[in-house]
């Protein structure tokens, strides 16, 4: 049983066709990375995904239950999608810290609001669980920091210590390092590999393409908002296949 | 005489004090009243069509003419009463709205006990909250939309993040226009007098008028200057208190 199942989503900006027929699995445990230049939806997807956009066609299943349903609008009650964002964790591009907060404040927030909601843990315990994930990302001297007060690098940590506070069943990467200077991304992605060696099942958008390779189970190159080609990642990313991979894969590797 | 000075422009400064107090107690509430409804996004036509697709005629009008099923009543009302009323001297308004009533009406509301300084407050409540609300608005509006986006995306309600997370940055973004405006109306409240109430100028120049003596008119600038010093501090506190983040 798959932990994810994407099913023929659509979405559509006014005329544009930002996503077409996207349909994909994804097992516990793996890690999968969608490829693909700006602008062919990636982002459109994990936005999807996080229920921060609406797709116009298609289901999304987690763990075998419908979640979302464009067809069905009792699988788009308010109320509801608020708990079913839980299953997903994102960690946005920019960060997206909340700057008034410290990074422990920042880490421990959302589940402390959880928790006042229907009675559950302790206060303490939801602290001693922000410490501990902020050691994890090698940020426990930081944790009375501001986010204005730390790096790029540090901030995304941060934020991955956020997301991962709810114990998400799926976390969500939107190109992660893009906002950061070249010689921060190798903290992040260090982090990111060490979630993967933990079997966290993860989705990382992404533009470091051996980072792709060597991290994830699974690669997905989109282009156009179209899945072009699908499979693993040694396999996509040094033997494509399709014309278009071949052709973004070369422009990239040119840039670089 | 300085001692007699003194205590009638004490009592003036008191009713511009009441005056600015009472604009202030109502007016910052009211704006972010008037700011929501600028902000207000709601459109009639596209909502219904939206509910209920199979209203041809509706579709008619949304192919044919964009604009009007796009059209927000709320948004587009509130616009035009905050243009009117921002657009248009105080001194006016508070002269329509003390006058008006007797005027047009042949029934003077403000017939009662402090009813000038009720008209007075209403005027100024209804003038600075237009102020404020656009205020409020920039300070919502430059709240980065990540903001909200990375608070629902944790499983956040509606009003957790904003009251967690957005209101404390608008806040601080709009301590320093908030603090010129709050000037601002410690000034204006000397428009009062327009309507016969004897705020700190009115005070002062009745000296100039009975004893022709022009000092004491220099003495109100004394209040003013501590009045506008002390919230000048006050401010100054509030924006160091929120300088612990960015």
């Amino acid at each position: 049983m798959s932990i994810l199942e994407v099913n023929h989503i659509e979405k559509h900006f006014g005329s544009v066709q930002v996503l077409n027929d996207i349909s994909f699995t994804l097992e516990k445990g793996q890690a999968l990375s969608i490829i693909g230049a700006s602008g062919s939806g990636k982002t459109t997807l994990l936005r999807c995904l996080n229920f921060l956009e609406k797709p116009d066609h298609g289901t999304i299943k987690v763990n075998d239950r419908v979640i979302f349903d464009a067809d069905d609008p009792t699988t788009q009650i308010e109320r509801e999608i608020r708990k079913k964002r839980l299953h997903f964790g994102l960690v946005f591009q920019n960060f997206n810290l909340f700057p008034q907060y410290t990074a422990l404040q920042n880490v421990t927030l959302a589940r402390e609001l959880l928790a006042k909601e229907k009675v559950g843990e302790s206060q303490e315990s939801i602290q001693k669980l922000g410490i501990e994930l902020l050691d994890r990302m090698g940020l426990a001297d930081r944790a009375n920091h501001y986010p204005h007060q730390l790096s790029g690098g540090q901030q995304q940590r941060v934020a991955i210590a956020r997301a991962l506070a709810l114990q998400p069943d799926i976390l969500c990467f939107d190109e992660p390092t893009s906002a950061l200077d070249p010689e921060l991304t190798g903290e992040v992605l260090r982090v990111i590999r060490s979630l993967a060696e933990q079997k966290t099942t993860m989705i990382i958008v992404t533009h470091e393409m051996a980072f792709a390779r060597d991290v994830a189970d699974q690669v997905i190159f989109m282009d156009g908002g179209l899945i072009v080609e699908q499979g693993d990642p040694k396999q996509v990313i040094d033997h494509p296949k399709e014309d278009r991979t071949k052709k973004f894969l070369a422009r990239y590797s040119s840039e670089n | 005489m300085f001692w007699s000075v003194t205590m009638s422009l004490l009592e003036g400064l008191w009713t511009s004090i009441e005056l600015f107090l009472l604009t202030l107690l109502f007016s910052l509430p009211l704006g972010l009243v008037v700011a929501f409804g600028s902000m207000s996004r709601w459109a009639p036509i596209r909502s219904l069509l939206k509910r209920c697709p199979k209203l041809t005629f509706l579709q008619r009008i949304a192919s044919r003419c964009p604009r009007l099923a796009d059209f927000r009543p709320v948004s587009s009302l509130t616009n035009v009463i905050v243009w009117i009323i921002r657009g248009t001297p105080l001194m006016l308004q508070l002269i329509i709205i003390f006058y008006g009533p007797g005027m047009w009406f042949d029934n003077n509301i403000w017939a009662f006990g402090n009813g000038r300084m009720v008209a007075c407050v209403v005027a100024f409540v209804f003038n600075y909250a237009c102020y404020f609300s656009v205020i409020y608005r920039g300070g919502i509006e430059g709240v980065p939309q990540g903001q909200r986006e990375a608070g629902e995306v944790l499983g956040m309600t509606k009003s957790q993040i904003f009251f967690k997370i957005t209101l404390l940055q608008v806040i601080k973004r709009i301590v320093p226009p908030m603090s010129n405006e709050i000037i601002t109306l410690v000034k204006d409240t000397s428009l009062a007098r327009i309507i016969a109430i004897t705020e700190l100028v009115k005070a002062g120049e009745a000296y100039m008028k009975s004893d022709g003596i022009t000092w004491p008119l220099f003495y109100t600038m004394v209040y003013y200057l501590l009045f506008v010093g002390i919230l000048t501090i006050l401010f100054n506190r509030l924006e160091k208190k929120l300088d612990y983040f960015m």
